[in-house]
């Protein structure tokens, strides 16, 4: 019984390794040299609608498959970074947008010579087809918010649009304005053919961009771009020729396996991971690029993960009670617990990222310096200039020379100064606010126990609720009767019904690269606030109103996108934020994303060439393909 | 009326009413549950975007009124039911408008596929190697195949995939440790294809395998010890009959009637789909199918789903129970 049991085992192995051996690596990629091949991660995972390319249908297929880094256009472009020709880019556009005095009219001009995939002009027909078709069928992506603000859309002539709004808007060229997406526009050629647009496939989709789709799988796990013939044609052509040949957007599975297969160089780009896999990548990759090219690494997204409270709970209606909650909250062991230290801090209403510093924290700092909480009974300056340094140094030890060490360059990584955490004023404050202690519990004014339950994520972000669990933690050693709790499917729907008391969430994103704050700030007037019970419209997800606020927001909508009055209006609205605390900024989204350098060099960088947002899901990815250069191998 | 023609009409009474009570369940679960379609597809489509507040409202009406969601829950009841009685579980709501059943057979392949491999070799291996060890109890060899079965079983799944993953993705990578197929190779009845699905099959069944050949070993061990102390093998032995033919015709035969009803459910589950595994090797299949729609409070395509595989089940129990009196003459029908 022992021989033909072993013999199979042996054979069973033998013929396994063999056959690897032959046709492993070679059948990775059938048909396309790999060095002509720049290789995603798609981070939507397998696609569940996998042959709809109907990009302007609510759940439609994937986003990030290529399809709208590749395949899309529209008018503008703002780059989350530098952006590879400063940060506004005139794409399908040639001029910015022109409004009249009023904002009731916006006028663009468009640029000529440019051509679908399947060789039509693309003109101004175009653009009034997209909107007038969407405003037809509000179920749309961009439908109902056209049908909000347009009155009509027209076209003088094949390379002018002229838009009439239905009511004073000076920022409803955002809607055209590329930061992750926009409105994309339609090959109106193709789709005035169809019976009922919203139920067309669009497969093969006819582009605009600068690549074709080649082949995909019709089980979601993969999608293959080529470079269009007449990639000259396209907007992109501004910048020369993209590198790669051939792009591919797969799902490449679960973190662990990302980074074996970036070490197995199957995966140029990991759009992120978790901090342990970047760690292994640095230390056993040296074919891996980051952002950072030492530590944090990560890419900061200008997007802020805040601590959400809701400022229709009654007890966070007291300014007093959410400073004080901010004040038990030590970011040094936050930063450790998320992101075992890779966050870049921000203690201000806007996240660290692309110009910002530059705009916003840099003039604020001595403000934030001198800024000063009154009690009742002792003044205090909360702000602590030197919270990142000390996050550093704390990293140094077992990080060593990945740590950097000029200031300057600390602040670009890990951010500057949070509130120093400080639990007598906290409790001063919570006093003030009614709350008395008893024993080792706080205790609401109406006698009743202060708990707070933290919502989180759970398994889909677990570096916010790794976050969240540390502040829990740290309320509770103060006597709050802090908990969290996972909610992994509907989070952020959940949030915006008002159901949560406190959450690991974000309502501040922003351009990156420009400085108006509209793009999150204007939702957060108080005409859009709904009372307690009805859902919330993003993004005042914290549910706050203050009459201040809303007298910023309406000189915002006043002036101009570019109007440098808005920085200062911007800036008062920090300042606002920071007396009134209704929500508690933590860091920057700070997205793990991963380049090999194996096939491919050109890759973004913060310290020498951060022309874009290396996440390849944004769709400024365009602009990284005219950059990236095979490496010869 | 013959008892066995009894027998068959009682069960199928049986069978009709446990599919009907089961679609009923799955119905006024999925409709419990707190996550909305329309508020999911709000919330993917304004994460991202800048988003007019003014916008959100006529989209979520637009919405409702295109999914259907309108009506009360007794209104989606019969709608659902009439569309179930021609065969059509309607549009996924969160792949608009296609339909369920189109979602659901591009899945399918590849988890029956998966899963009928997995499942028919770890129990042909098992039930084998097991027969043999119950019966050749002196085999060191055998000895040690029982001392891994009894290792593996416990493994979980997520571990034996990631162990998997290492061992042939990374330390010896001569698998392919993602999707189903190679890249930039179209469907059909090509080589490059056909060839494609094997070798990418083969970590992801030999994971399945592992884990669950243990119990198939470990149980026929078991009914062949308790067989070979039978009256009947004993006098057979005594009798000078081949060992062989004692083995293959009067002990392993006998012990398999259990293990094919095990054998028949396991295979009726396999329309639940194996979520981990898949999810590890980046395999296509109903598990993420599923799974996606559970997060997206997508009814249809969860409702689709699980009732193909409540009917599933349910035959699987229904065709065993017809076939038990006439495989072994031992059951009677009353």
């Amino acid at each position: 019984m022992k021989t033909p049991v072993s013999y199979f085992g042996v054979f069973f192995v033998l013929a396994i390794g063999l056959a690897g051996n032959a046709f492993g690596q070679a059948s990775y990629l059938a048909g396309i040299p790999r060095n002509e091949v720049l290789i995603c991660e798609n981070p939507e995972g397998r696609i569940t609608n996998p042959a709809w390319f109907n990009i302007w249908v609510v759940n439609h297929g994937g986003l990030s498959t290529g399809l709208q880094q590749l395949g899309m256009d529209t008018l503008w472009y703002i780059d989350a970074d530098a952006g590879i020709d400063g940060v506004w880019d005139n794409s399908l556009a040639s001029e910015k947008p022109a409004y009249n005095s009023d904002f009731t009219q916006m006028t663009v001009k468009l640029r000529p010579g440019i051509y679908w995939s399947d060789g039509v002009e693309f003109t101004a027909d175009d653009v009034v087809y997209t909107v007038e078709t969407q405003m037809k069928n509000p179920s749309t992506v961009w439908g109902a918010a056209f049908l909000a603000s347009v009155d009509s859309v027209t076209a003088p002539d094949k390379n002018t649009v002229v838009f009439k709004l239905k009511r004073p808007n000076s920022r409803f060229h955002a809607i055209f304005t590329v930061r992750w997406n926009a409105a994309w526009v339609m090959p109106k050629h193709i789709f005035e053919k169809q019976p009922d647009p919203t139920k067309f496939d669009f497969n093969p989709p006819v582009t605009l961009g600068p690549y074709t789709l080649k082949s995909f799988d019709p089980n979601g796990g993969w999608y293959i771009w080529q470079r269009r013939d007449d990639w000259q044609r396209t907007t992109l052509a501004r910048f020369g020729e993209p590198g790669p040949k051939y792009v591919a957007y797969i799902d490449p599975g679960p973190p662990d396996k990302r980074v074996i297969l970036q070490l197995n160089h199957e995966l140029d780009i990991i759009h992120d991971t978790t901090p342990e896999g970047v760690f292994t990548l640095a230390k056993q990759s040296p074919s891996t690029h980051f952002w950072f090219k030492g530590f944090p690494y990560a890419h900061p997204d200008p997007t802020l993960p805040a601590v959400l409270l809701n400022n229709q709970v009654e007890m966070f209606k007291n300014r007093d009670v959410r400073w004080a909650l901010a004040l038990l909250i030590d970011m040094k062991a936050v930063s450790l617990a998320s992101y075992r230290g890779a966050a870049t801090i921000s203690a201000i209403g806007v996240p660290p990222t692309g110009l910002y510093p530059k705009y916003y924290f840099d003039p604020l700092e001595d403000w934030l310096k001198n800024f000063e909480i009154d009690t009742g009974k002792s003044k205090y300056k909360p702000y602590d200039p030197t919270v990142a340094q000390q996050i550093a140094n704390s990293l140094r030890p077992s990080m060593g020379g990945q740590i950097p060490k000029d200031p300057k360059e600390i602040a670009t990584a890990f951010g500057r100064g949070w509130w120093k955490p400080n639990p007598e004023v906290a409790a001063e404050l919570l006093e003030r606010a009614g709350f008395k202690k008893s024993g080792n519990q706080w205790m609401k004014p109406d006698g009743t126990p202060f708990s707070i339950t933290l919502l989180v994520e759970g398994e889909p972000r677990p570096t916010m609720t790794r976050a969240g669990t540390m502040i829990a933690q740290e309320w509770r050693q103060f006597g709050i009767d802090a908990k969290t709790q996972a909610y992994p499917s509907g989070f952020f729907p959940r949030v915006e019904s008002g159901d949560y008391e406190a959450a690991i969430a974000w309502s501040v994103e922003t351009w990156g690269g420009h400085p108006d704050l509209s793009f999150f700030l204007d939702s957060w007037h108080s005409e859009f606030l709904k009372p307690p019970g009805e859902r919330q419209p993003p993004r005042n997800r914290q549910r706050w109103s203050n009459p201040e606020l809303d007298k910023i927001i309406e000189q915002i909508r006043a002036i101009g996108f570019d109007d440098p009055k808005g920085v200062e209006l911007g800036q008062e609205y920090i300042k606002l934020a920071v007396k009134e605390m209704p929500q508690i900024p933590l860091m920057s989204y700070n997205v793990f994303t991963c380049m090999d350098t194996t096939y491919w060099t050109g890759y973004p960088s913060a310290e020498t060439d951060p022309y874009t947002d290396p996440v390849p899901n944004w769709a400024n990815t365009k602009y990284m393909m005219v950059k990236l250069k095979p490496t010869g191998k | 009326m013959s008892a066995y023609a009894w027998y068959l009409i009682r069960r199928f009474g049986q069978f009709v009413l446990v599919v009907f009570v089961g679609i009923n369940v799955v119905f006024f679960v999925t409709h419990a549950t707190p996550i909305d379609p329309v508020e999911q597809a709000i919330s993917s489509v304004t994460q991202f975007g800048q988003t007019d507040p003014r916008a959100v409202e006529i989209m979520r009406k637009a919405l409702r009124e295109l999914y259907g969601l309108n009506g009360t829950i007794w209104e989606q009841y019969a709608t659902f039911w009439k569309r179930l009685a021609a065969g059509d579980f309607g549009p996924s709501l969160s792949a608009f408008p296609t339909p369920v059943s189109v979602l659901i057979r591009q899945a399918l392949p590849w988890t029956t596929g998966l899963l009928t491999t997995s499942t028919l070799i770890a129990w042909g291996v098992g039930n084998f190697l097991g027969g043999l060890a119950g019966y050749y109890r002196k085999s060191r060899l055998l000895k040690a195949a029982g001392i891994a079965a009894t290792g593996l079983q416990p493994i979980p799944s997520y571990i034996m995939s990631l162990v998997m993953l290492i061992l042939f993705g990374y330390i010896w990578p001569i698998l392919p440790i993602s999707g189903g197929f190679q890249m930039n190779v179209s469907p059909g009845l090509s080589t490059s294809f056909v060839w494609g699905v094997v070798w990418h099959s083969i970590l992801p069944v030999l994971s399945l395998v592992l884990i669950t050949i243990g119990a198939w070993f470990i149980g026929m061990r078991s009914l062949v010890s308790n067989i070979v102390s039978e009256d009947y093998v004993v006098y057979a032995e005594l009798a000078g009959v081949d060992r062989r033919r004692i083995l293959t015709s009067y002990v392993m035969r006998n012990a398999l009637a259990p293990q094919l009803t095990g054998l028949a459910l396991s295979l009726g589950t396999i329309f639940n789909g194996a979520i981990i595994t898949e999810f590890v090797f980046g395999y296509p299949g109903l598990g993420t199918l599923l799974v996606r729609g559970v997060n997206s409070g997508d009814y249809s395509l969860v409702l689709g789903i699980a009732s193909i595989s409540i009917v599933a089940v349910a035959t699987a129990v229904f065709a065993i129970d017809l076939l038990y009196p006439l495989l072994d003459p031992r059951v009677k029908v009353e």
